[in-house]
């Protein structure tokens, strides 16, 4: 069966659109942090600096021991962070004055590596 | 000329929002949207339910979308829409301007250095799913073009990979895809069985190799019934190319 040449052009654009608008059903995330059953009321923020596997697992690691955060889950190539927290132990407030608090090197400088780019909570 | 100004159009859209991704517009970098990033994610994925580094959904949806178009009109994505397909293509085209085509490895050879893209893409999926790190960062053109020789580049070793792949695309067209590319490694198979193909009616063929000469991949279209080269992109040149109506044209069949 002849087909029209123009049909090679729409196929690879509709793959492009099938590829973005598919990744939703591939959704995994790049680290998770759980603390007990993980429950809790959730946030979702957009963080500028959570962008591989690394800075996940750095950004998690400030919030070891921090009471009232059950469940944290980033998703590096979107830069997306997911939170569960107990509302009555910490507020999105100070989740934010973590995230953002300078960080010490080994240099001994310090420096913001984290900064909360969009609210979507 | 009509196909090659949509086909430019497109890669040039494509290529434009890679650069627009690259410059920090936008919620996902540039690296989140190729197809090989989910190849390179599978083994992550399997053994941890998470994804490496930087990889994302968006890469394993790419992927999964980009095999299917494969196995419907082969590497038509190379073709259409890949960035580096469309530079070493322009690459290639002012290399053939300069050198007459005399650069081009004879059939042979040219078959032999297209076996290399093999082992290199089991090499860097071994040390990518052995580290949990993006190991081909340092040596992909398309990660070291756009992120400016970022995080993960290997400094001189990157600077002479990608001078190596810049002057072998003047000298050679299509340079990098046709030996190096580890995605087009993974789409052969699937290009070998891609249903929509040029196909070529013998009896009208006069045999003038118009179409081989126009094919950025020097496949021997004039002795073909069916191309089902694995380096077919569906660039349709060849069809353009052909002096005689109707000789050449598009057709789905096994």
């Amino acid at each position: 069966m002849k087909l029209p040449k123009i049909l090679i052009p729409l196929l690879v654009i509709a793959t492009l659109m099938g590829g973005y608008f598919l990744r939703n059903a591939f959704t995994q995330p790049t680290a998770v942090m759980t603390v007990g059953d993980g429950s809790g009321k959730m946030l979702e923020w957009i963080v500028d600096g959570v962008r591989c596997r690394g800075t996940s697992d750095f950004f998690i690691s400030l919030f070891h021991g921090v009471d009232g955060i059950n469940g944290i889950t980033t998703y590096a190539s979107e830069h997306k962070v997911v939170f569960t927290y107990d509302p009555d132990k910490i507020t999105p407030q100070k989740i934010r004055e973590i995230i953002e608090q300078d960080v010490l090197f080994n240099d001994g400088s310090r420096a913001r590596v984290f900064t909360v780019m969009s609210l979507n909570n | 000329m009509k196909i090659r100004i949509i086909r430019y159009t497109l890669m040039a859209i494509v290529l434009g929002l890679v650069i627009y991704l690259a410059l920090g517009y936008g919620q996902r970098s540039f690296e989140a949207w190729c197809p090989f990033g989910g190849v390179e994610s599978l083994w992550g994925l399997f053994t941890a339910g998470e994804f490496n580094c930087a990889l994302g959904a968006l890469n394993l949806s790419m992927m999964v979308a980009v095999l299917i178009l494969a196995l419907v009109a082969k590497k038509s994505f190379c073709g259409w829409a890949c960035p580096i397909g469309f530079v070493g293509e322009i690459f290639g085209r002012i290399g053939n301007k300069i050198f007459r085509k005399k650069t081009h490895p004879g059939p042979r050879l040219n078959n032999i250095l297209k076996l290399v893209r093999y082992p290199l893409l089991a090499i860097f999926l071994y040390l990518t799913y052995n580290a949990a790190e993006l190991i081909y960062r340092g040596y992909d053109p398309y990660y070291l073009i756009f992120s400016g020789f970022g995080h993960g580049s290997l400094g001189m070793v990157s600077y002479i990979v990608l001078g190596v792949m810049t002057i072998g695309a003047f000298l050679i067209p299509m340079f990098f895809c046709r030996y190096l590319c580890p995605l087009g490694a993974v789409l052969d198979p699937f290009s070998r069985v891609g249903l929509a193909k040029v196909t070529r009616d013998e009896q009208s063929c006069t045999d003038c190799g118009l179409c081989q000469v126009s094919c950025p991949h020097d496949i021997p279209v004039q002795n073909r019934l069916k191309v089902r080269d694995r380096d077919c992109t569906n660039c349709l040149e060849c069809i353009e190319a052909c002096p005689e109506d109707g000789v050449l044209s598009l057709r789905a069949n096994l």
